[in-house]
């Protein structure tokens, strides 16, 4: 082993791969210069770190021992604040309205996914004149529905029609004078 | 002055003397920085060059140390061995951009160790076979398992002891020896196998 108490790898050490190989690589590069102005280089990002990370100092006008402008100072902050609180406070009442806008109601959008583009959906509740219903042809509809509903008589006798309905009947039949 | 003003005035007060003596040491600290940086920025920087062999990763390295140490100035009246402490402390930054950066393609080649390597007095041609020679015996340091590789490494510094590599790397003075022991012969083997290959 290495007597030696500062360094084990001396260069008078017993070496099995022969000295000036790896002794001499490693030593050359463990000796290798520093770059110029690495000192400087490292000063400078030190210096720009603690800059960066300093408080920001008190006014040298304030360093006095003056205790007045600390207590204005204060008073002030406190009088800013409570008059910024007030004011809110004064401002905004617990009873007012809501301000609530009626929206329109959109178009459904169809199922393709597009958007209504800003088209308005128009009620079906407008109050317009009202057309009434016409009375003929709800009787003639009721006639109707009663001629449907009555079952076909079948002749009596082959061959003579005979009329399922009154009015068909004097229709067909001429009145014999 | 009122019971209030006096009350608040108290509150608000900061000791005088307390400021000065914060500003007395910052400034006391922000000294001792500047004479680490002056006596050990170029060992640290050839510790780091000796792992990461890029000048420019070295002084990144050697940068990182000092930021370090100047997050944890107050701690610097506690160390015992500030070279020591500070060697360790870049061994370990160096260390793990070593790991980290072990996907990239190896960059230190031949030219890049003439370039950087002192050769005074040789003509380019015996610059470049020496290149090539310590390029590959470091490729042969290279290829050692990383407990031997580190403390070989380390104890190419002159200014290190065994004691002081075995702080650098958290063992015991006889783990120093051992392994370097090892790390000798492995050397050998790697280098005649090399030798013999050619």
């Amino acid at each position: 082993m290495n007597p030696s108490p500062r360094n084990p790898f001396t260069p008078d050490s017993v070496s099995v791969y022969g000295p000036g190989t790896v002794e001499a690589t490693l030593r050359l590069i463990a000796t290798v210069p520093a770059p110029e102005g690495l000192e400087d280089r490292i000063q400078a990002s030190l210096a720009a770190a603690t800059r960066t990370a300093r408080v920001l100092p008190w006014p040298v006008a304030l360093r006095s021992d003056h205790g007045w402008i600390r207590a204005a100072a204060a008073a002030a902050i406190v009088f800013v604040v409570l008059g910024g609180g007030w004011g809110v406070y004064s401002r905004v009442q617990p009873g007012m309205q809501s301000g609530a806008r009626v929206v329109p109601i959109r178009v459904a959008s169809p199922a393709s996914g597009f958007s209504s583009a800003g088209a308005m959906r128009t009620p079906q509740t407008l109050n317009g004149p009202i057309a009434p219903a016409p009375a003929v042809t709800t009787q003639a509809g009721s006639g109707a529905v009663k001629a449907q509903r009555k079952p076909v008589q079948k002749p009596a006798v082959p061959g003579k029609i005979v009329a399922t309905d009154k009015a068909a009947a004097q229709t067909a039949i001429p009145a014999a004078k | 002055m009122s019971t209030s003003q006096a009350i608040l005035a108290g509150w608000m007060e900061i000791p005088r003397s307390s400021v000065q003596d914060q500003a007395r040491q910052r400034a006391d600290e922000e000294e001792a920085l500047a004479a680490l940086v002056s006596q050990y920025a170029a060992t640290l920087y050839r510790v780091a060059f000796s792992v990461l062999r890029n000048p420019a990763d070295a002084e990144d390295a050697v940068q990182e140390t000092f930021l370090r140490v100047l997050r944890h100035r107050d701690t610097l009246g506690e160390v015992r061995d500030n070279r020591v402490w500070l060697i360790r402390i870049v061994w370990n930054i160096v260390l793990d951009r070593k790991r980290r950066s072990k996907t990239r393609p190896e960059t230190d080649d031949v030219a890049e160790l003439a370039r950087v390597l002192p050769a005074k007095g040789l003509s380019a041609e015996e610059i470049t076979a020496a290149a090539q020679h310590h390029a590959r015996v470091l490729a042969c340091v290279d290829q050692l398992p990383a407990k031997e590789r580190q403390v070989l490494m380390l104890s190419a510094f002159e200014e290190l002891s065994s004691v002081e590599i075995a702080e650098v790397l958290s063992v015991t003075e006889s783990s120093v020896r051992s392994r370097l022991f090892r790390a000798r012969n492995r050397m050998a083997e790697l280098l005649n196998h090399t030798r013999s290959l050619r």
